[in-house]
């Protein structure tokens, strides 16, 4: 995907990644955390713009779950509340045993999406997220029997490598779709340079999504819909509207960048154009 | 064991759900940062807590909770 891609005027898919397994409501109140709030969040993001919702669980009190059964619960209410949204479950997890990591594959129906870390990186001062590639080639196999679209997220340029090797041990459906992430610490140094040879470092034929982490969040939104690619927001990534002043929910992230796409040239995805443009069953 | 910081305390703001809270760092604790301080998933505070070590002596044991000489 290219400038070409904006040139053309094609969708943008929307995904708002509305929980997240690392902050909570200490963070920024508005952040929900129980399958109810997650649900509502959902449909509100999706009235907003969003074709895609990246989903964690939580226990009761706001603590990371990687249950079947939690992932679950918040699936029945995304589906009670929303109308027709993709859902993306997180298979992430710092420290959680390789076994707990494919738990939120397992829901009935599976998810259509699930997100796969290509690699390690650093969390706090001593601990780190493995990610090894043999979790990452169990992981995609799951999936891959299952149904589900991995959403392969690239926390920096070596990951970039790991999505070439993944391409050369697995045969991925087309089109690959990358999700690009930049901020601090393992991430990619968040520069539009390194923004630009990350999308010349995808396999031919990639298809990119652009995350931004914190005040990164905008301009690297605003990156992604230029270059062709898709865009992630939500409080996962982000718990402020600008320095200073904590976002409202979710809906008010992906409006914000839902609006920069449509003024720029490039509509909102609706969910259909989404699943076609991710090469999902409907 | 569950970390000798850790408490369970309701969010100021009304939500009534205990949440961890570090009363180390006094402040309530990122919802990763609680698996640490209950030593879940083989995390141990001891030693994957930088908040922990620079806060246990004098606090719990002088130092000494990994078995050195005071
Ligand atoms: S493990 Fe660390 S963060 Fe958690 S209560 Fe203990 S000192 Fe505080």
């Amino acid at each position: 995907m290219t400038y070409e891609d904006y040139l053309a005027g094609d969708p943008v898919i929307l995904t708002a990644a509305l929980t997240g397994g690392v902050h909570g409501k200490e963070a920024n109140p508005n952040l929900p955390e129980t399958p109810e709030e997650i649900g509502r969040a959902a449909a509100e993001a999706e009235a907003a713009g969003a074709s895609v919702v990246h989903l964690h669980a939580r226990r009761p009190n706001g603590e990371r779950s990687f249950s079947t059964e939690r992932f679950q619960e918040i699936d029945d209410a995304v589906r009670r509340y929303a109308d027709d949204v993709i859902i993306q479950h997180s298979t992430g997890g710092t420290a959680a045993p390789d076994d707990h990591r494919a738990r939120p594959l397992r829901t009935d129906p599976a998810p259509e999406m699930a997100s796969l870390d290509m690699g390690p990186l650093n969390r706090y001062d001593r601990l780190t997220s493995e990610n090894t590639r043999g979790l990452v080639d169990d992981l995609y196999d799951e999936m891959r029997t299952r149904g589900i679209k991995p959403e392969l997220e690239v926390f920096n340029d070596g990951h970039l490598n790991e999505v070439h090797g993944l391409l050369e041990r697995r045969d991925l459906s087309a089109p690959v779709y990358a999700t690009l992430i930049f901020g601090p610490g393992t991430l990619t140094r968040p520069t539009p340079q390194n923004f630009l040879n990350s999308v010349a470092n995808l396999p031919p034929g990639a298809t990119f999504n652009t995350l931004g982490f914190g005040r990164h969040q905008l301009p690297f939104a605003t990156m992604g819909v230029l270059f062709g690619g898709h865009v992630r927001v939500g409080l996962e990534d982000n718990i402020y509207l600008r320095r200073g002043e904590l976002a409202e929910s979710n809906a008010q992230l992906v409006e914000r960048v839902a609006e920069i796409s449509e003024r720029l040239g490039r509509p909102v995805a609706t969910t259909d154009q989404a699943r076609e443009i991710l090469g999902l069953s409907a | 064991m569950t970390c000798p910081f850790s408490e369970y305390r309701p969010l100021p703001d009304g939500d009534g759900t205990p949440r961890a809270y570090c009363a180390a760092a006094e402040e309530f604790v990122q919802a990763m940062r609680a698996d640490i301080c209950n030593d879940r998933y083989g995390l141990d505070h001891a030693t994957d807590c930088e908040i922990y070590r620079a806060n246990a002596d004098g606090e719990v044991g002088n130092g000494n909770e990994s078995g050195d000489a005071p």
